[in-house]
């Protein structure tokens, strides 16, 4: 698992490019959403000495009037940012292509390649993610429901913790089906990448199969999600001590943490990339007991190049299906 | 013989000395009832059998017929006043439209009243509803006298009663085998002001009683820790499994008692002036970390509301700290005991449990002992005790870290406070009774928030001094009675020597809203027509500040103004008319003005715009716009999830 992880790190670091193109459309989107925010805070804040409340210390009362008045309309701003989340969300589908091309290749492709992938495979990428939805929504159920069973443990059973602790059994439960179901449908990103699949279904199905095979590369997303919350634990609890007035210094570690986010969840891309690049062609194409379609059309030429295990390197010391 | 004579003599007198721990050796109060209530509890049925013997003394003056009587328990039923109130409007531990749950089924059935020496008139119990004419509210009842009550005379009263607790809601019932008493037995209604009143349960209002004392006997099981209302007088072991304890309390108008197996007992004591008082917590083993913090907050408390106010004359203060789960039995006043509110591993940041325990403390005087009608004049004591815990907070652990202290971010009790009051301010005024508010935000803003803002307000007029000062003679002049806010006001007037009037007519009769601002403010070069450079002290110019009334509150104002060579000039402005413009012919530009310059108005509900600087300081807009575009990211990123 640690050569898979550092390998896919690897393959991050090498294209790095990536992450500070989405890191950039990221912030974009958000400085975009926030200007009509900042126009009316500035109008409120920028002449008022009572504004030093808010820069000399954080008075939460402060924030929650500020809130509260009438001409700063939090609910009509809450939308930009629920746009810019939408478009941020297109835009990493569009991308999707193009990453997986780059990482399954691991080599730079140019502009030209990388879009070309990207504009290819971007409509497979929205059906993928629209089947996600299917995932997310029962760990969301199975949440739920844990929720509200936990919420009558916590008043009716005879320990009065109990539903303290199932609640928060439920939450990471969740979390780990969560990243679950996104290890299951990078797979089959990723395949669909490799092997320019239209049967999306299929694939989806195969991936599925793949992932209850590939315990290691699910270590690797639970490694790589802790240490992406160690990180901001970490830098949370750094950034809790800067001085109240270094609002640059507060706005340049949020947003380090911000892009370690963005990094880590490539790495993940990645660690499925490599994955898949590395399975033997018999087992990454066998049909598995779930539906099988009409036999598979022939594969079209695709602008990525198909690799070969032979041709990866480096080759990980560890078998690529968990034993 | 003689020898025998001389001990039994001094057994009685050393037994007379003990009991004065808890009989004080001349009344506080005028001692309307004498309650003896003896009852046995099943800890299945969570029902309490009980039998209540009520002497009451006629102390008004004039004949009485008839007596009405509190049921509180039976509020909780499905048709009753309180329930259709909380359901309706989302109040007293109901979100609007939870629905009737089985479990939160409570009653008082009086099986048989009698009048001693007149016999049983339980079948001329007559039920009514005075608020609201609900036919199927039953927590008031009426008895006609067979024989009329001459003043100074008194009736006796005996109820076999059995009191069905809820689970716990609106500060009383069960939850597992944590129990909290509170409006339990038949309490009889007050006279006051020439009228009885005996209002219903409503969803938002509380309580309203005579003093007297009270003798309490109960059954329980034998594992229980008990606590009550007084002080423990006895407690015996029955040898079946129970066990009965007995409490005993003077000069109080109500009795609540809580018991439950699992609670630790911390006790304390602290020395006031020449009393010591005891304290006695009952914390729930999850909590126990709470418990120094509950601790030191109390005796801060006493020793302030001590100065302050006046002295504590009971001899024992008992805290409960509910369960978890248990949360609607916190945060409630009964004399002598008040109950906490905490969770496990609360922050030490955040100061809740110093902040409910400090304010139900308050209540043992407001409520307890000046103890006013908190069905019609809430704020009398919930507001005057929203003001007194803001002042205790702030003194004890700061004025702008009275709730929150953490590296994040501060709150205060009075940033508090305006967040409860700003936008409800103008819907309804102080003085109107409690159930008659627009809904529960509107009770609580107007009746804890704005009283605590208008009395805070009231500082910077006549100083602080003088308002504790005013409180003190209040409570001084009207403890063990139930003042009106006529006597409030008038009492007030006269301890600082000033009519306020026009102040308590807006603040309490009516729903003026503070809201001054500055319109706008500038420097123009009063020779604005010569075309020469400006020169730094020598060009002279027109400094301008437009305070505009834009509530409708009338209250002087006070306008600080700040120049570019450092001088700093205040000046007063009445605010009787809608605008007033400063005008100022110096050498020197403006660089800042600002309205309240001592921030002692906290009523005024928008503090953003009561100043304005000639430069801008960008650092508050990149700050919060900074975390809201931070925001946003991390909203992308989270739904990003799917790609």
């Amino acid at each position: 698992m640690n050569g898979s992880v550092r390998s896919s790190a690897g393959l991050v670091w090498r294209h790095q490019r990536l992450v500070w193109w989405i890191f950039a459309v990221n912030l974009l989107l958000a400085w975009l959403a926030s200007l009509p925010a900042r126009a009316t805070l500035s109008a409120v804040l920028d002449h008022s000495l009572e504004s030093a409340r808010l820069v000399n210390g954080f008075d939460v009362g402060a924030l929650a009037l500020l809130l509260f008045r009438p001409d700063v309309p939090t609910a009509a701003l809450a939308p930009s940012a629920v746009g810019a989340a939408v478009v941020f969300l297109v835009y990493l589908l569009f991308l999707d292509g193009g990453i997986f091309a780059v990482y399954l290749d691991d080599r730079k492709l140019s502009r030209a390649e990388f879009f070309e992938n990207s504009g290819l495979f971007f409509w497979r990428m929205l059906r993928l993610a629209l089947y996600s939805l299917v995932p997310f929504a029962i760990a969301a159920a199975v949440n739920g429901g844990l929720a509200g069973w936990a919420g009558k443990l916590s008043s009716d059973a005879p320990q009065e913790r109990l539903g303290f602790f199932v609640n928060l059994s439920g939450k990471l439960l969740f979390l780990l089906l969560a990243l679950f179901a996104r290890l299951w449908f990078d797979l089959a990103q990723a395949r669909v990448v490799q092997d320019n699949e239209r049967k999306l279904l299929r694939t989806i199905w195969r991936s599925l199969a793949l992932v209850f095979r590939s315990g290691a590369l699910f270590a690797s997303y639970l490694g790589i999600a802790l240490f992406s919350i160690v990180i901001f634990t970490a830098g949370v609890g750094l950034w809790v001590y800067l001085p109240h007035r270094a609002t640059l210094a507060s706005f340049l570690l949020l947003e380090l943490l911000t892009l370690t986010m963005i990094a880590t969840r490539l790495w993940m891309k990645a660690a499925s990339a490599r994955w898949v690049a590395l399975l033997p062609r018999g087992l990454a194409l066998a049909p598995v007991a779930l539906p099988v379609e009409e036999t598979p059309a022939p594969t079209p030429p695709t602008p990525v190049e198909v690799i070969e295990v032979t041709d990866v390197q480096p080759l990980s010391p560890e078998p690529p299906i968990s034993e | 013989m003689e020898i025998r004579c001389w001990r039994i003599c001094l057994i009685a007198v050393v037994a007379l000395m003990t009991s004065g721990a808890f009989a004080q050796t001349a009344p506080l109060s005028e001692r309307v009832v004498a309650y003896q209530i003896e009852g046995a509890y099943n800890e299945k049925t969570h029902t309490l059998d009980a039998t209540e013997l009520l002497t009451y003394t006629n102390r008004t003056g004039v004949t009485l017929n008839k007596f009405p009587f509190h049921l509180y328990l039976n509020a909780f039923q499905p048709k009753s006043t309180m329930m259709t109130e909380a359901e309706r409007t989302g109040q007293r531990d109901f979100a609007k439209g939870t629905g009737w749950e089985d479990k939160h089924s409570g009653s008082n059935e009086v099986k048989s009243l009698e009048i001693v020496g007149a016999g049983d008139v339980t079948k001329q119990m007559k039920f009514v509803s005075p608020d609201d004419g609900n036919p199927d509210d039953r927590t008031v009842f009426e008895i006609a006298l067979p024989t009329p009550l001459p003043p100074n005379q008194s009736v006796q009263f005996k109820i076999h009663f059995v009191a069905k607790f809820p689970e716990v809601v609106a500060r009383t019932g069960y939850k597992r085998d944590f129990l909290m008493a509170g409006q339990w037995f038949p309490k009889v209604g007050v006279w006051w002001n020439g009228a009885w009143n005996c209002h219903q349960f409503h969803a938002s209002t509380e309580f309203f009683a005579d003093f007297g004392t009270f003798d309490v006997k109960l059954t329980l099981p034998a594992r229980w820790n008990v606590g009550a209302s007084g002080v423990q007088t006895g407690a015996k072991d029955n040898g079946n499994g129970t066990q009965t304890v007995t409490f005993h309390a003077e000069d109080i108008h109500d009795f609540a008692w809580t018991a439950d197996p699992t609670t630790r007992v911390v006790e304390d004591s602290i020395q006031l002036g020449a009393r010591t008082v005891n304290i006695r917590m009952l914390m729930q083993p999850g909590h126990m970390a709470s418990a120094p913090r509950y601790m030191d907050a109390l005796k801060g408390t006493m020793r302030k509301f001590d100065e302050w106010i006046g002295p504590y004359p009971y001899p024992q203060i008992t805290v409960v700290d509910p369960p978890h789960g248990g949360g609607a039995a916190g945060g409630m006043e009964y004399p002598t005991l008040i109950t906490a509110d905490t969770t496990w591993w609360m922050p030490r940041s955040l100061l809740m449990p110093e902040v409910v325990v400090e304010h139900e403390f308050g209540h043992q005087y407001w409520y307890g002992m000046v103890a006013t009608n908190e069905f019609e004049n809430a704020w009398m004591d919930e507001g005057i005790n929203q003001y007194s815990e803001a002042k205790v907070m702030d003194t004890l652990y700061g004025k702008e870290t009275s709730v929150l202290r953490s590296r994040l971010g501060t709150l205060s009790e009075r940033g508090l406070d305006l967040l409860g009051y700003v936008n409800v301010a103008d819907r309804d005024p102080i003085s109107r009774p409690g159930w008659l508010y627009m809904d529960g935000s509107s009770y609580g803003g107007i009746t804890y928030s704005k009283t605590a803002l208008m009395l805070l307000t009231l500082e910077s007029l006549i100083g602080e001094k003088a308002v504790i000062h005013g409180l003190h003679v209040y409570f001084d002049r009207y403890k063990f009675k139930h003042p009106t806010p006529a006597e409030f006001t008038a009492t007030m007037n006269e301890a600082v020597g000033q009519n306020l009037d026009w102040y308590w007519k807006q603040a309490i009769y009516g729903t003026e809203v503070l809201d001054d601002r500055i319109l706008s403010a500038s420097s123009e070069r009063l020779d604005w027509y010569n075309k020469q450079d400006e020169k730094k002290g020598a060009t002279v110019y027109h400094n301008e500040v437009l305070v505009h009334r834009r509530g409708t509150f009338d209250i002087p104002v006070v306008l600080e103004a700040k120049f570019d060579d450092g001088s700093t000039l205040r000046e007063l402005w009445d605010g009787k008319d809608r605008w007033h413009k400063f005008t100022w012919d110096r050498k020197t530009k403006l660089v800042s003005a600002e309205i309240d310059p001592d921030h002692g108005r906290p009523l005024d509900r928008d503090h953003f715009n009561n100043s304005w600087t000639a430069a801008a300081d960008r650092h508050a807009t990149g700050k919060v716009a900074g975390y809201w575009t931070l925001l946003t990211q991390w909203l992308e990123q989270a739904l990003s999830w799917l790609a």
